[in-house]
């Protein structure tokens, strides 16, 4: 018969707690599971988003312990957070610091700019509030794309990816909703582009199709939409703070199709006429009929 | 006394250098970039003389030439960049050894007073030739189009081998961080004039070659003007008894100033680099405040003088017939703020400094060559197709020495015309293809955008019905900033193009 020393039954004691509350919170997760949808409304950036995540069965459900995480903002313009033309630093932030606190090992932010990067880094706001909150901002260097496969692509066949977007454990993708006259709305599918080298004009021939191509190649972990401001015109780079409005809402989701799709009906937009959202759920990338999506809105002001 | 010389060369090329570093976006610095630039004389009044205005950012080279009355051509021994490279580079060339005694050519040194009088000249008949001499002009702009390309070419291929073999990621890439915030640019800056500027620059380093300081003692403007100026300098090289004419101040002189008796030098030419001094071996020389026993004449003929107003006039007569005139501006898109075409010309002196500031942020402005005539080689361009205007953006006006470009509030540059977009619809997608692109018009910057769009249906050569965005430009509302062709996916001429119509110029 052995005996357990001290240690060894200690040891054995603490794996056991570990693996009975891991049991619990998994059940928990299960339960939250069910949502790929959720909406959050009326709270400040930071709240909105933290609300979002937590309802979705908190970062822990995404985000394991030593991973490396790629958070997707859009900050493609040189504009203020007023102007809506960028996703809210806050929202990013709060991102961040939610990996950092699940243990990720690294958590990355970057974007492919329009404008002039550093201009757009330090404008947006996003290079100093996602430092502040621990994450590596990252300008993004020619050398470190890599072409990619796309076997279902139907006119996209394969075009090169930022190599930092591949290889994350996690990537959360994180647009702004922005009035787009070829997209109609910009939103995650359309954020896409912010992780793609090449010659992007190309892209907007045949926008509807190649987006949805570009998609089948690389799935956000989560897609967290901004929408606590948005832009209804001129967009996306707007600078007319007369055409933005303030909505205090954030759409986040395992569904990307879903997410898009709720997103516009903010702009009083019926999704099944978006051509992109019709191709995306046909090729089964998600749910664009939010009637057969697990949805939950809460409102933080009740 | 030559540590000491060398130290402040040093440390003035290394400030020349901080401050060319400073010239990026975002630019907030109390210290001017163009520091320099304004420090020169002959930039002031080169400048002075053509525009007849007072142009207040210069009148602090007026201190360097108050300084150089008493104190002689300190600029060029102890602060002059150029002069600075080209000692350094003179040190690296072997020169035939001479023997004692013999001494250099004083021939060509003439040449420099010629140039300054023919320039002179030509800046008071409003055409300016002083920008192709004046050393800090042409070393900025050699600095900003030539070596800072080469050094960012380096350095970002470099980081780039670095990320691609994956080692030390994390270390290589707050490398390349600090590096993007201080001294390299986000994108490769690159100049269509590189290489006739780079020749000129390698020309005056290759000179060395003849003689030591060959620019300096036969062809700077700004040493001629320097000399004229230090004629009357309060200090004397003074040789005692125990000199044994040896030679070896002479021979070492670096401007050739020593005469053949030893006791005496040009103070025309002298720079105050005090080699005469650290050269001689029995300690004979000295410099000591009095009255200066130096020759002191200036190698300029009334004959020469005459010549020389002849040739600059010549070359006034000539930029005056040439087929574009400088009421109009040829091809020339100008950067936003640019005073009117014949202000214009009178101030730049083709630096660059907005050149490299614009590298930073949209690099549009690249040195032009015929676009807007002989008379304005090298004047700052807009070139769309590589570079847009940035929509929140007015450094250059903040880095122009002479105010060629008005330093212009956001508000209002924000508004200015620099040009007009058009359409090429036998190029642009949905006017030649019957397809939606309008990546224009997701880029155009202004809050309510200046390319706007139809929507029609459009019948393909196949016969099919589509219905398409067709996009046009709302004069009222373009700027000609030219992110629409910068960002125009047509492969080859793009489908829209800015011209220079309706351009706003500032009257001043």
């Amino acid at each position: 018969m052995s005996t357990l020393n001290r240690r060894e039954f200690m040891a054995i004691s603490a794996g056991a707690g570990i693996a009975a509350s891991s049991l619990l919170l998994s059940q928990k997760l299960v339960a939250d599971d069910a949502w790929a949808l959720v909406v959050i409304k009326n709270g400040s950036p930071a709240q909105l988003v933290r609300q979002a995540i937590n309802t979705l069965g908190g970062m822990s459900r995404f985000v394991k312990k030593g991973q490396t995480v790629l958070i997707k903002p859009n900050i493609g313009w040189d504009r203020l957070p007023e102007q809506a033309a960028n996703t809210n630093p806050e929202e990013v932030a709060e991102v961040v610091k939610m990996c950092k606190k699940a243990g990720a090992k690294r958590v990355r932010v970057l974007d492919r700019t329009c404008n002039q990067a550093r201009r757009c880094y330090k404008r947006s706001g996003i290079e100093a509030a996602s430092k502040k909150a621990g994450a590596q901002v990252r300008y993004i260097v020619k050398s470190r794309f890599e072409t990619v496969r796309i076997p279902g692509g139907e006119l996209v066949k394969s075009w090169p990816f930022y190599r930092d977007a591949l290889e994350a454990d996690v990537f959360i993708n994180m647009p702004i909703a922005k009035d787009h006259s070829i997209s109609r709305v910009t939103l995650g599918f359309k954020n896409i582009m912010g992780i793609i080298g090449g010659d992007r004009g190309q892209i907007h021939k045949d926008f509807m199709t190649k987006i949805v191509d570009l998609n089948l190649a690389i799935k956000p972990t989560l897609t967290i939409i901004d929408a606590y401001r948005i832009l209804l015109r001129n967009g996306p780079s707007g600078g007319n703070l007369a055409d933005v409005a303030v909505k205090k809402i954030v759409i986040a989701g395992t569904d990307p199709v879903a997410v898009d799709s709720y997103a516009m009906g903010l702009f009083d937009i019926d999704p099944t006429k978006i051509e992109y959202l019709r191709k995306a759920t046909q090729r089964g990338l998600g749910q664009m009929d939010l009637s057969k999506v697990k949805m939950k809105v809460v409102d933080l002001s009740a | 006394m030559r540590t000491a010389r060398r130290i402040s060369q040093i440390l003035f090329l290394l400030f020349f250098l901080f401050l060319f570093f400073q010239a990026r976006y975002p630019y907030e610095t109390w210290l001017p970039s163009d520091l320099f630039l304004r420090a020169s004389p002959l930039v002031a009044i080169a400048t002075i003389l053509a525009t007849r205005k007072v142009i207040a950012s210069v009148l602090i080279a007026f201190i360097i030439l108050l300084l150089t009355v008493p104190l002689g051509r300190f600029f060029c021994g102890w602060i002059c960049p150029l002069g600075t490279i080209i000692d350094g580079s003179d040190n690296l060339i072997k020169r035939k050894k001479r023997k004692p005694r013999q001494r250099e050519s004083t021939r060509f040194r003439s040449w420099k007073f010629a140039i300054l009088v023919a320039v002179l000249v030509a800046s008071l008949f409003s055409v300016q030739f002083i920008w192709f001499f004046d050393p800090i002009a042409l070393l900025t702009r050699t600095i900003t189009t030539v070596l800072y390309p080469v050094f960012s070419f380096l350095l970002l291929g470099l980081f780039n081998f670095s990320f691609s073999t994956g080692l030390f990621e994390d270390q290589v890439y707050s490398a390349y961080d600090m590096a993007q915030n201080s001294i390299l640019p986000i994108a490769q800056p690159m100049f269509f004039e590189a290489v006739l500027i780079a020749l000129v620059f390698v020309g005056i380093l290759a000179l060395g070659m003849v003689t030591r300081r060959f620019w300096c003692r036969n062809l700077c403007p700004l040493g001629a003007l320097l000399g004229l100026f230090s004629k009357f300098r309060l200090t004397k090289r003074f040789v005692n008894e125990t000199c044994n004419s040896c030679s070896i101040c002479q021979r070492e002189c670096k401007m050739n100033a020593i005469e053949d008796d030893y006791a005496v030098n040009n103070t025309v030419e002298c720079i105050e680099c005090m080699e005469c001094i650290s050269n001689c071996k029995p300690h004979s020389v000295s410099y000591k405040f009095g009255k200066n026993i130096g020759k002191n004449e200036i190698d300029l003929s009334k004959r020469r003088f005459i010549q020389a107003a002849a040739v600059g006039l010549a070359g006034v007569a000539i930029a005056k017939t040439s087929a574009v005139s400088r009421e109009e501006t040829g091809q020339a898109i100008r950067p936003p703020g640019a005073v009117k075409e014949d202000g214009f010309l009178d101030r730049c002196i083709r630096c660059q400094e907005c050149v490299r500031i614009c590298a930073t942020t949209g690099g549009t402005l690249q040195p032009s060559f015929l676009q807007s005539g002989w008379e304005g080689i090298w004047t700052p361009i807009s070139v769309p197709r590589l570079g847009y205007c940035e929509y929140n953006c007015n450094l250059c006006g903040q880095v122009c020495p002479t105010g060629a470009i008005q330093n212009l509030t956001m508000e209002k540059k924000q508004k200015l015309k620099m040009g007009i977009a058009y359409f090429d619809k036998s190029r642009c997608i949905p006017w030649y293809d019957q397809q939606d692109c309008l990546v224009c018009e997701e880029h155009c910057p202004t809050p309510d955008k200046a390319i706007k769009f139809d929507i029609r249906e459009a019948r393909t050569p196949e016969g099919v019905m589509r219905t398409v965005k067709f996009p046009y430009v709302d004069e009222k509302l373009c700027i000609g900033c030219g992110i629409c062709v910068t960002k125009c996916p047509v492969i080859g001429d793009p489908g829209i193009f800015v011209t220079n119509a309706q351009a706003e110029r500032i009257e001043v």
